[in-house]
């Protein structure tokens, strides 16, 4: 009786045992993952900045304007040139 | 022989006398070297657990200490300092992780000499200074900092031993020149050094974060211990300025700086109705992506840390308290005599004599007589109170470093000529934002508000100064001085509104009297569109030295050019059926 108890517990240990070790495996599985995947995120971080800067840069007012006024030969708006439409006039 | 001895042992053997029993042969041992064995072998065991209790008791925490050394990390998590944008959303300072490149200089030397020529050139400067920085008997050398990230790339290519890599950050300001003197700058430790960057240096600056991991062999990490702190990013800082209106106001200012050949040019662009800061320009400026030559002239914020004598751009406000305490009305007539005043041994003088004229006028033409004779009637104490009201004299609260609070003296001390003069603004130092703000009154039916420098959500609690019926008469003699007939700013006129505005014209004081020749700081501020402000516009031209010298000539068409386009840019519709101004640009005179 006591034989058949110690084999039980004894094949309990050794699964114990092993589900020990497939857990730490899949834990360090895991924060691998995370690590990469916060990584990523850091540097997709440090290009949305520089992204936002790229943007600020390119649309710079400076810029546009020499653009308008050279490439494309705009010329500035003036109320002389303007017509006002007023709400609910036909 | 041998026969004989068999034969007598086994004589003895017989007798019961055993062979070994030899008196010789036997040993006899002393029991104390049993017990001395005992002793020894009892007292290893008991080193033996005297050396484990210590090492598990007493000792313990010094070795698990040893071992975690050897395995676990701190790593440090660094922080993001934290943006700063303009009340759109645009981006005006941003930090973006790079690097500093340091070398162990002995080490370095022993690389090829084709490899060092390399990396000074990475670098980008030339090998005799990088040989000269590796001169050093310093274990540890900063070679270049703020190296940016695809650079270092590259100098780690060359695997040159003894070169390593820091992270760091650099700041970068991509509106540059135009919004330096409102952002302010970082040093290479990126510490705000000047204006927002330093003002708000508490909550962009965040907080770093740190982490004990376990590292294997290769330096990947294993796993956490403990709890990590978790870094904080600093704080994004909304700003209330806007950058089109700032790049208006700073092109227009460029452009009349260089037109009169003026020394400097302030502008600066407020709202009426938040108390916002929409555009504060300065120039001379500089980039402060890169200040090597930057110069004191460049880095002076004109609008906020300089005072000057506002001249006759004081002088509605000295008006504005005559007819809030009923001295006088917008008709009574003043006799402004031919020209010429004189008060005890001074004299006080009109540029052309206007003879009698009305309250009214004396703004439009801008009398220097007329504003002393209103001012006279009055108590000193009283106009003291005004000024005090309107923040002249007082240190600013706008969260500004270093922001000026101009000079008002006791008016205990005012003798009558200094009153008199005080009233059109001589004898009075004011920053080009206090004149401005000053202006808050009027356009605002007699209340102001404080002024901020961040984007503002809620709308702010107003403090009466004047009457709401002084604040209309005062803005009806503002678009005098714009349209009137004898009007002062005629070139301050913007087609499609109606403008309000004074003109000043102040002697520039340099070590205690009037700089002879006179040198002159011309002003003008506005308020646009007069049927509903919203926005006051100040503009200040420092010694300009051609094509005029007064406010009415220099800065009143600056600020049309700047009013037209920021009206324009925030769709404020027009309240005026005039289009086309045909304004005059002759020598028109002005009082001071």
């Amino acid at each position: 009786m006591t034989g058949k108890i110690s084999a039980v517990l004894a094949a309990l240990l050794v699964g114990c045992a092993l589900s020990l070790v497939n857990a730490q495996y899949q834990a360090r599985h895991l924060f691998i993952e995370l690590e990469r995947a916060q990584a990523k995120a850091r540097q997709l971080d440090i290009e949305w900045a520089q992204l936002q800067l790229d943007q600020s840069t390119l649309g710079k007012h400076a810029r546009i304007e020499e653009i308008a006024h050279g490439d494309l030969g705009m010329t500035q708006l003036t109320p002389a040139r303007t017509q006002y439409l007023t709400e609910g006039e036909p | 022989m041998s026969r004989s001895n068999a034969a007598s042992s086994r004589v003895a053997a017989s007798k019961g006398v055993s062979f070994s029993k030899s008196p010789v042969l036997a040993v006899r041992l002393p029991t104390w070297r049993s017990r001395v064995v005992l002793f020894v072998l009892f007292a290893a065991f008991a080193a033996l657990a005297a050396r484990a209790l210590w090492l598990q008791g007493v000792s313990t925490q010094f070795l698990q200490k040893q071992g975690e050394i050897r395995y676990a990390r701190t790593i440090e998590l660094p922080a993001t300092r934290g943006k700063i944008m303009d009340r759109n959303g645009q981006v005006l300072a941003s930090s973006i992780p790079v690097k500093a490149i340091w070398a162990i200089p002995d080490d370095v030397l022993q690389a090829p000499p084709e490899k060092i020529r390399a990396l000074a050139g990475l670098l980008d400067m030339g090998e005799a200074e990088l040989r000269k920085k590796l001169d050093s008997d310093r274990n540890f050398v900063y070679l270049k900092r703020q190296v940016e990230q695809d650079v270092a790339d590259q100098i780690a290519k060359l695997k040159i031993d003894g070169i390593d890599t820091r992270k760091e950050y650099k700041r970068f300001y991509p509106q540059g020149e135009v919004m330096t003197h409102v952002v302010g700058f970082t040093n290479v430790e990126d510490v705000g050094q000047e204006s927002m960057e330093l003002a708000h240096q508490k909550t962009l600056v965040g907080q770093t974060g740190s982490r004990r991991v376990i590292k294997d062999r290769l330096g990947h990490i294993v796993e956490d211990i403990g709890a990590k702190h978790e870094p904080h990013d600093g704080e994004d800082l909304v700003l209330s300025v806007d950058s089109k209106i700032q790049y208006i106001a700073f092109t227009q200012l460029k452009a009349a700086v260089e037109k009169f050949k003026a020394k400097a040019g302030a502008a600066v662009v407020l709202d009426v109705h938040t108390g916002e800061v929409l555009a504060l320009a300065n120039y001379p400026s500089y980039d402060p992506n890169d200040r090597r030559k930057l110069t004191g002239a460049q880095l002076r914020n004109r609008v906020m840390t300089d005072s000057f004598e506002p001249g006759s751009t004081i002088k509605p406000v000295t008006v504005a308290l005559a007819l809030d305490k009923g001295v006088v009305k917008p008709h009574t007539t003043i006799d402004t005599g031919p020209g010429r005043l004189t008060i005890k041994d001074r004299t006080i003088s009109d540029t052309k004599a206007h003879h009698v004229i009305t309250v009214q006028q004396v703004v439009e033409m801008s009398s220097n007589i007329g504003t002393s004779k209103i001012a006279l009637s009055m108590p000193a104490q009283d106009m003291w109170e005004m000024f005090t009201k309107v923040g002249f004299g007082q240190q600013p609260k706008w969260g500004f470093p270093g922001a000026v609070a101009g000079r008002v003296r006791p008016y205990k001390n005012w003798r009558p000529i200094e009153q008199a003069t005080m009233s059109y603004g001589n004898g009075i130092s004011v920053s080009l934002i206090q004149l401005s703000r000053a202006y808050m009154m009027f356009a605002r039916d007699g209340d102001t508000i404080p002024l901020t420098f961040e984007k503002s959500h809620d709308v702010p609690q107003g403090q009466q100064i004047i009457k709401p019926q002084t604040a209309r008469q005062i803005r009806e003699m503002l678009e005098m001085v714009v349209t009137g007939k004898d009007g002062t700013a005629k070139q301050a006129q913007v087609p499609g509104y109606r403008v309000g505005g004074k003109t000043g014209t102040a002697y520039k004081a340099e070590n205690g009297r009037y700089a002879m020749p006179r040198k002159y700081i011309g002003s003008f501020v506005g308020i646009v569109p007069l049927s509903a402000p919203r926005f006051i516009i100040a503009v200040m031209i420092d010694e300009p030295t051609q094509g005029g010298k007064y406010g009415g000539q220099v800065a009143a068409p600056t600020f049309a050019k700047v009013a037209e386009n920021a009206l324009r840019a925030m769709n404020v519709p027009p309240d005026s059926t005039v289009t086309e101004i045909v304004a005059p640009t002759g020598n028109e005179g002005e009082a001071m």
